[in-house]
């Protein structure tokens, strides 16, 4: 489903920094791993790549078969919208939009008609069980309601991929436990291909596959 | 110092662009002041420099207005025992012909007489003409030229130039040439002198001299000399130095003047905005750089000299170059100032160069730094009073206060009522400019309220139209009004010069068109020039007979149009045959009935007053009126009061045989020709310059085509006017991308979101464009709105205190159509740049990862 051959990243500044080197990884559909590694390992920098959020300096990135370095950064954006769901430690929710908008948001890019984005967000609230919280703004709601609202954003198009990027690090333990499963209920029910960056043992150890990261290089690949 | 290179300059070097844009401001309205200025000086000067240089040694100058005076003057002013010198001159304008030379300034001058007081400096001259004028006197078709003039067109004693004349077109002989310096200077060198009596044919002045230069006896003053000179002459002439005349065309240009003053004091009013705008936003971004200050031991008043600075090093910066550029701009505009008054009111211009007052660029600068300084003092009092503890606290700081907006709505209000309170005392002055302060005032700390309330208005329909795109937009404004009211308020103030400008013009333009159809409605027009305001050679009186012979005329009226001062304001004097013109011409009588207006004044029993002269000197119907001519005072009732727009400070008309009596002068500016039912137009026009285009030099011009004239006129007009309206435009356009520079920097983090989330390119420059039109929609609807309450005002201004002229309310409801899509236009093109920088740049960064 995800296949990395040979990626590397290197950011130029004052200084040329490898926040990736030579990296090779595999990644199976439906597969649900957890990325960890310490601080300025590369974890988030490799999700950003597999999300298309950023492009690698070398190397090949394939996403369900398709090498994301022959797409124009147009088409890279639609392979964003429709394939690969991204869920932000500091949940990203436009502020000024209600819950509904927010997950609506993606469907409006596409340019869904109306009543089919209506309906649509309204179900992904449900799944994510905040159907009674539509027209709440986002200051309106906990930490964890925020995150389950950037969740039912990220499965807008029912995506293969789904990025996890510390999802309960701006969470308490309980709120963190609780999206945890909601994230590994949607992975069950939904069949999609999951990464999840943490710094949280326990999440990781929750996932069927830890990859490890250390100085910009895969350290170990543990399979459960 | 040292706090501005070590804050200012990085946060300036970040953001330069930003940075640059706040200078633009300062920069276009320091331009356009010192521009405006400098042309107008130039203008001036060099008509000054003219008079002066010609004048020679001349202590006093005896007129009589345009109408000029007899021979027999100069002979009462020899006999007075305080007179040393009396030369009688001639002033005229020729035009020799030579592509891109301009005209020649002729001063006729009696050579017998005239070197007691200019000098001759000959480079080269018929020896004969050096040592005996007598000779240049016997040779009537004589001429000097400059050095300058001779050179440029190649022409050599004994060489010939040629140019019209009453008489047709004349060669005259080159017999002497003039050194460079003192007198062939002025009119920019294109000065060419000959005998005054040769001129007085040649011009068409009959026995008439336009004025006498004089000299006074050792140890008589100015005032002595002007003393008698006025005891002995009387109340119809003027007795004063040459520089008198330099005030005299200043007051003509002083509507002008004033026009172009107020136009730049505004475009620079409005750069303050952007200035206020960008003060403002930097020191909601560097709350928390302003946090870390306090916090390690800066004061407030630190903090304020800060802000204060980077304000007068950047009003610096910006009116330095807006004195250059004004420089020059001004090369440009001088020549098309020059241009237009000589359309306007007759006065020819040969503007070689720009004259830059060094004090008053230094006066600009202080202008333009100065309102730098002022636009930054409360966003500099806010940054000094920010609490460190609030200031390193993360979030959002642009919602105004509950408080503070409230404090504001209800000043405004206050100021709005008390303008409405001032409009029934508006006939005490006073009142009337405190209410349009007023006005202003409250329409300007409206701005952030309306500026609010019209965005939640638009948030629907906004996103309606792009559900994402549009509501973001839209919520850009909402949540941000600081960012943005300043920049409403500058497009608000710059529609609005618009719409009141677009008022004045389409107002005045249909009372032109109104009278030229009542008024100026013959067939056609016989002329010594094809600008009928200019007026250097006049036409005997005999002529008219000569045209009335002509087949296909019916009717023949001449006109006299000399200008005259009339209590301190340079008016126009028409004379003409007033019975004839009575049966063909249908006034818009103010006061007074027509028929006996028209018979008591060909009756030579009273006079006729323009409408707006009435109203500047306060005279009504029945009033005495004292003009004072050659003569003698003439004293006539005003027998009624009409609408007429030949002149901007007003007309006066008399009964032509009055005009030739008291003024001695029997010459004629213009004949109104009226045809015969059937004949045609053409033909009668072939058939007048086939008898009389060879011996005399004439334009007949058709109906249409002086329309046409007056139409350029006043299209020159006002365009200069649209000139100053353009560039506030540009000034509040500036304002645009400055806010939307601002608002891609806030919202990087959500459009970074929208990225991320699949947005594409096109979709994240569709907020910004539409947040763009929507700052240009709101600014539309409050300029139009407050160009309507201005131009109130403005005509109020026009009637009470500039002119005189009274013209109707008439919204310009073609010039709002076409503001729209100018604006949106404009706005969109603002956000290009904007819209570019949305989209490019790291994506992973916008997120704000960790």
């Amino acid at each position: 489903m995800i296949s990395l051959t040979g990626v590397t990243k290197v950011y130029n500044g004052k200084r040329q920094v490898a926040a990736l080197e030579s990296v090779d990884l595999e990644i199976a559909r439906g597969e649900m791993v957890s990325i960890v590694g310490p601080s300025g390992s590369g974890k988030s920098t490799l999700l950003n790549l597999i999300g298309g959020l950023d492009r690698p300096s070398s190397g090949t990135i394939r996403i369900d078969g398709q090498s994301v370095a022959d797409l124009s950064d147009d088409d890279l954006t639609r392979l964003r919208r429709d394939k690969i769901g991204f869920i932000f430690q500091f949940f990203n929710l436009l502020p000024s939009l209600s819950c509904l908008e927010n997950v609506a948001l993606p469907l409006h890019l596409k340019g869904l008609g109306r009543q089919e984005i209506d309906k649509r967000a309204r179900q992904l609230l449900e799944l994510v069980q905040l159907g009674s919280r539509l027209d709440h703004l986002p200051d309106e709601l906990s930490g964890g309601e925020r995150q389950r609202v950037a969740i039912a954003r990220a499965l807008a198009f029912y995506p293969p991929v789904l990025l996890a990027d510390e999802p309960t690090g701006n969470l308490d333990t309980h709120t963190g436990g609780e999206i945890l499963a909601l994230i590994r209920d949607l992975h069950q029910r939904l069949g999609a291909t999951v990464l999840i960056v943490t710094h949280d043992a326990g999440v990781a150890e929750s996932c069927a596959r830890t990859v490890t990261l250390r100085d910009a290089r895969i350290a170990g690949d543990v399979r459960r | 110092m040292i706090l501005l290179r070590l804050i200012t300059w990085p946060y300036v070097r970040k953001h330069l662009l930003r940075s640059v844009l706040t200078t633009a401001g300062i920069v276009l309205g320091v331009a356009l002041l010192v521009g405006m200025q400098t042309a107008n000086r130039s203008v001036l000067r060099a008509f000054n420099d003219t008079v002066e240089r010609i004048a020679g040694k001349a202590q006093l100058q005896v007129s009589a207005g345009d109408a000029g005076f007899s021979e027999e003057v100069l002979e009462r002013v020899q006999s007075l025992r305080e007179i040393r010198a009396a030369a009688p001159v001639i002033e005229a304008e020729a035009d020799p012909g030579f592509p891109g030379q301009g005209k020649l300034l002729i001063l006729a001058v009696d050579m017998t007489g005239d070197r007691s007081l200019r000098e001759y400096d000959f480079d080269n001259a018929d020896e004969n003409v050096i040592d005996d004028p007598l000779i240049f006197l016997a040779q009537p078709d004589s001429i000097i030229l400059t050095r300058e003039f001779a050179g440029r067109n190649h022409i050599a004693i004994g060489g010939k130039v040629a140019f019209a004349t009453m008489l047709g077109r004349k060669q005259f002989t080159v017999r002497g040439i003039l050194k460079a310096g003192g007198m062939a200077q002025a009119f920019g060198g294109n000065l060419g002198i000959m005998d005054i009596y040769a001129a007085q044919s040649v011009f068409g002045r009959g026995r008439h001299f336009d004025r006498i230069d004089i000299g006074l006896q050792e140890g008589v003053s100015l005032k002595q000399g002007e003393a008698a000179l006025s005891a002995m002459l009387g109340p119809g002439f003027t007795v004063e130095p040459p520089s008198g005349r330099g005030r005299q065309f200043e007051s003509l240009l002083g509507v002008y003047t004033l026009a172009m003053t107020a136009s730049s004091m505004f475009a620079l009013f409005i750069g303050m905005f952007i200035i206020y705008n960008s003060f403002a936003i930097a020191v909601t971004q560097r709350r928390g750089e302003i946090g870390i200050l306090r916090a390690l031991g800066a004061t407030r008043g630190q903090i304020r000299t800060l802000f204060l600075g980077e304000s007068a090093v950047a009003g610096l910066i910006g009116s330095a170059t807006g004195a250059a550029l004004g420089l020059i701009f001004a090369r440009t505009l001088t020549g098309v100032s020059a241009t237009m008054l000589e359309s306007m009111f007759g006065v020819a211009q040969n503007v070689q160069d720009i004259s830059a007052n060094p004090g008053f660029l230094l006066f600009a600068m202080a202008m333009g730094t100065g309102t730098s300084i002022v636009a930054a003092l409360v966003p500099a009092r806010n940054a000094a009073r920010i609490e460190p503890i609030q200031a390193l606290q993360k979030g959002r700081y642009q919602v105004l206060g509950a408080g503070e907006n409230r404090l504001r709505r209800n000043i405004a209000l206050l100021a709005a009522a008390l303008a409405v309170a001032c409009l029934p005392l508006s006939a005490w002055r006073p009142a009337f400019f405190a209410g349009i302060l007023l006005t202003l005032l409250a329409c300007l700390l409206l701005t952030p309220f309306l500026s609010l309330e019209l965005s939640r208005l638009l948030r629907r329909p906004m996103k309606w139209l792009r559900p994402v795109e549009g509501a973001l937009a839209a919520d850009s404004l909402i949540q941000a009004p600081r960012r943005t009211s300043a920049t409403v308020a500058a497009l608000m103030l710059s529609l609005a010069l618009v719409v009141g400008q677009g008022g004045v013009a389409r107002t005045s333009l249909q009372s032109i068109d109104e009278w030229m159809n009542n008024t100026l409605n013959p067939d056609m027009f016989v002329s010594t020039t094809e600008n009928i305001a200019s007026h250097g050679a006049r036409f005997p009186t005999s002529m008219q007979q000569e045209l009335e012979s002509v087949p296909g005329i019916a009717e023949i009226q001449p006109e006299r149009l000399p200008r005259l001062q009339f209590h301190g304001y340079p008016v126009l004097l028409l004379s003409t045959e007033l019975a004839k013109l009575g049966r063909r011409v249908k006034r818009h009588m103010i006061s007074g009935d027509e028929e006996t207006m028209n018979r008591l004044a060909s009756q030579e029993k009273g006079l006729i007053l323009s409408e707006n002269l009435a109203a500047l000197v306060k005279l009504r119907l029945g009033d005495n009126v004292e003009l004072a001519t050659p003569t003698g005072m003439l004293r006539l009732p005003v027998v009624g009061t009409i609408r007429d727009l030949s002149n901007q400070m007003g007309t006066i008309i008399i009964e032509r045989s009055l005009y030739i009596r008291y003024f001695q002068d029997d010459t004629v500016d213009v004949f109104r020709v009226y045809l015969r039912p059937g004949a045609s137009q053409e033909e009668v026009r072939s058939r007048i310059v086939e008898r009389m285009g060879r011996q005399r030099h004439l334009f007949v011009m058709l109906n249409r085509e002086i329309r046409a004239y007056v139409a350029k006129v006043m299209n020159q007009w006002f365009g200069l006017t649209y000139v100053q309206v353009i560039v506030s435009m540009l000034v509040a356009i500036l304002g645009i991308v400055n806010t939307l520079t601002v608002s891609i920097s806030d919202r990087r983090r959500e459009l970074g979101v929208l990225r991320a989330v699949g947005g594409l390119r096109n979709q994240i420059r569709g907020t910004v464009w539409m947040e763009a039109g929507a700052i240009g929609l709101i600014g539309l609807a409050l300029g139009i709105a407050t160009g309507a309450v201005t131009l109130y005002y403005e005509l109020q201004a026009i009637q009470h205190d500039i002119s005189g002229m009274p013209f109707a309310y008439e919204f310009p409801w073609g010039i709002v159509a076409l503001l729209v899509p100018v604006i949106l236009f404009a706005a969109c093109g603002a956000a290009i740049l904007p819209a570019e920088s949305a989209v490019r740049g790291s994506l992973v960064e916008a997120l704000e990862y960790e």
